[in-house]
């Protein structure tokens, strides 16, 4: 491909540093935009007129409290553009977002037990809902990024490994989606985009190197370090329902679920509390509730998930040496939870680290396939590839 | 001072020997020894670690002045803020005494230490086996057990410099069980002092080494055998625990026990009972010259950046080097 000629990457680097400033201080005066890019007063001015022809900005009143005339003050349009954000668990949750990162809506629900094919039409109807709300419609979204469990191999786009959900292993999902959408679609695994949900919107913001512990009805890792996500070969890195840790490994359930996720996962934790003489359960929920009401029963199942989990987090801790150890997940954000792998990591690393539970809860995948939807958009529209690095994001707000 | 007229002094630090080289601007080793390492430790090391380099300096007929980067690997965490090294068990007296320091006062401020698994991983990766792997991880096993780790092309030291620090793997006697609960499992499995303890225990003859037990192996000796399936089974569950969080290209087996063939073969043939999914591992190639050779190449490449500073990069030790300085290196063997 030939480079593109000199004038049109400088004027599109001016773009992207106006918009840049758009993003992160917005409203903002052409003086000041100026200013704060270091482009002449006429250059940003013509990127200003560029972008108001295209709906990318929107006049938001004038400076005040100063001597002579006022200026018009500017912010990103919520028309530039919607992005949208898709977590398939047990739940699906979608979320809508604008150019500037403006979360307008949010939907969730159970996840369609019928699983593959079914799911994803459930997924098309609730994004149709969300954008009809919101005056636009799923084919006008500029990026889509789907939270999936289970491994997305970053070669071919296929999930494998994905047992929480049935059928999904099959089907071409990000073929059939952007059909269904009218909408390219990206996939990521979905503790990977819970750990960038936490890193934009959470409890991991400006930290360089961060464990997700992800624990619900599986066990998962995601790794981020000096500033990027840690995938793995094959895409299978953080699949740590795999470690040799809480069981034989040698035995057929280990082998074929995992050693760990056998006894830490939703099925693990309701079998080993039937297993210890427990009355019927329907959910993890029930015997955490159940441990929290005093049951001795329960509170011994809780406890031993709690010390299989700190073991898995000590192997993290003395492998990848993080800054951060974040708990999330529907079991592993429980504060009384926490607390417990927190007293058990105690005993077990020399190195003590900083454990917080997740902030955004089951949000936190959505959040996350947000936050790199929007980064691919400002990069379609704004990247320069010379300059690798995408965007910055800016700090949460409200619509 | 042109550049081809200046040498780097590269040592690796070992819990009971000391390596050392002197080699020249593209990384050819053109002197090399091996001593003991002072049993008395702390300054006493640091000072041999001088001694080296005047002798290799004298051996090669060159000036202290002319040697113009010093790479020294050390067994132990480094704090990437304060260059102080911990977690140290099998040097006395290093503990919290500032090596880096005490080499920047003796040879001037172009010291830099590494963690010595690291530089035997970034040896692999520049002139081994892992030289075409972006992810993969160096398994020493020796005295003590370590890790150093290539994520993306680069090595990785984790967020206070103690990624790798696996002897609390909490692989082995479940740390939780024991009173009181203690972090240094892995290394109580598999560390060279519980193997021949274990063989001890299991009724062997006087065996004194690790390599005793691996002669007795030779010899038959079912003893042997079976404490190093035990090591091997141990070993084997500390691959799967990584590929199950890194999911990497190739694990290679180093240090003076993971090398052995024997140990190897062990490991590999337990690997898919203990783990269903794929996973890569080989014996060291550069053996117990791994670490040495690493630094080798890590100074011959912060020399070479310092008199080229537009190939500068952000850190000290990249694995990113030209291929010249590689077939350089390689032919100085």
């Amino acid at each position: 491909m030939p480079s593109p000629p000199m004038a049109s990457v400088t004027r599109q680097l001016s773009r992207r540093s106006v918009f840049e400033a758009l993003l992160h201080r917005s409203p903002i005066s052409r003086a000041d935009l100026a200013k704060v890019t270091g482009l002449s007063k006429q250059t940003t001015s013509e990127v200003i007129d560029a972008f108001d022809q295209q709906g990318l900005v929107r006049p938001v009143g004038r400076t005040s409290g100063n001597v002579g005339r006022t200026a018009v003050l500017y912010e990103l349009s919520p028309e530039g553009g919607h992005v949208l954000g898709i977590d398939l668990g047990a739940r699906l949750t979608v979320a809508l977002a604008d150019i500037a990162g403006r979360v307008l809506a949010e939907a969730d629900e159970p996840t369609d037990s019928r699983g593959g094919a079914w799911a994803l039409e459930q997924i098309a109807r609730l994004a149709g809902r969300l954008a009809r709300d919101n005056h636009t419609h799923p084919s006008r979204m500029r990026s889509i990024v789907l939270a999936t469990p289970g491994v997305v191999n970053p070669k071919t786009g296929a999930i494998e490994m994905a047992p929480n959900i049935t059928g999904l292993g099959n089907l071409n999902v990000v073929g059939l989606l952007g059909e269904k959408l009218g909408s390219p679609v990206a996939i990521e695994n979905d503790i990977n985009l819970a750990l960038l949900g936490e890193i934009w919107h959470g409890c991991a913001q400006n930290v360089a190197n961060v464990a997700f512990l992800a624990l619900g009805t599986g066990v998962g890792l995601g790794l981020y370090v000096n500033g990027q996500l840690v995938r793995g070969e094959n895409g299978a890195a953080g699949e740590i329902g795999y470690l040799p840790i809480g069981g034989d490994p040698l035995q057929a359930e280990s082998r074929l679920q995992g050693c760990l996720e056998y006894q830490v996962g939703a099925t693990g934790v309701m079998r080993r509390y039937r297993e210890a003489g427990g009355s019927d359960v329907d959910s993890v929920r029930e015997v955490f509730e159940r441990a929290q009401a005093g049951d001795p029963l329960a509170t011994g199942v809780v406890d031993e998930t709690a010390r299989l989990t700190g073991l898995a987090a000590a192997t993290v801790i003395a492998t990848i040496d993080p800054q951060l150890v974040v708990l999330g997940g529907s079991v592993g954000a429980r504060p009384d939870f926490a607390d417990k792998v927190a007293r058990v990591l105690l005993r077990l690393t020399p190195r003590p680290v900083d454990i917080r539970t997740s902030t955004l809860g089951k949000r936190a995948g959505v959040v996350g396939a947000l936050s790199v939807a929007l980064g691919r958009l400002h990069d379609e529209l704004f990247g320069v590839a010379e300059l690798a690095a995408t965007l910055p994001l800016p700090p949460p707000r409200s619509p | 001072m042109t550049l081809e007229s200046t040498h780097c002094f590269a040592a690796d630090l070992g819990g009971t020997k000391l390596a050392a080289a002197m080699a020249d601007a593209r990384g050819r080793i053109v002197a090399e020894l091996t001593e003991p390492t002072d049993p008395r430790g702390g300054a006493h090391v640091a000072e041999q670690i001088v001694a080296c380099a005047d002798k290799l300096a004298r051996a090669v007929g060159t000036e202290a002045a002319r040697v113009r980067q010093i790479m020294v690997g050390v067994p132990g965490a480094i704090d990437p803020l304060t260059g102080r090294v911990s977690l140290t068990p099998n040097i006395v007296g290093l503990q919290d005494f500032d090596v880096l320091g005490h080499l920047r006062g003796r040879f001037g401020p172009d010291v830099v230490i590494e963690n010595d698994v690291n530089l035997a991983m970034l040896g692999e990766h520049m002139l081994g086996c892992a030289s075409r792997c972006r992810n993969a991880a160096f398994l020493a096993l020796g005295t003590g057990a370590g890790l150093g780790l290539l994520i993306d092309g680069k090595l990785f030291r984790g967020a206070r410099g103690s990624a790798g620090e696996i002897a609390d793997l909490p692989i082995g006697r479940d740390p939780t069980s024991l009173t009181p609960p203690a972090p240094n499992s892995f290394e109580l499995e598999v560390g060279s002092l519980a193997i021949v303890e274990r063989y001890r225990r299991q009724g062997g003859s006087a065996a004194v080494t690790v390599r005793d037990i691996f002669r007795f192996l030779e010899e038959g000796d079912e003893v042997a055998a079976a404490v190093l399936d035990t090591t091997a089974r141990w070993v084997a569950l500390a691959v799967a625990t990584l590929q199950s969080l890194l999911d990497l290209e190739l694990i290679v087996l180093g240090g003076s026990i993971g090398v052995r063939p024997e140990m190897y073969a062990r490991v590999q043939r337990v690997l898919p009972a203990l783990f269903s999914r794929p996973v890569t591992i080989a014996p060291s190639r550069l053996g117990d010259r791994a670490g040495l050779i690493g630094a080798v190449c890590a100074a011959a490449q912060a020399l070479r950046q310092r008199h080229e500073p537009a190939q500068r990069t952000a850190t000290n030790v990249s694995c990113q080097t030209d291929h010249d300085g590689l077939a350089e290196c390689r032919a100085g063997e």
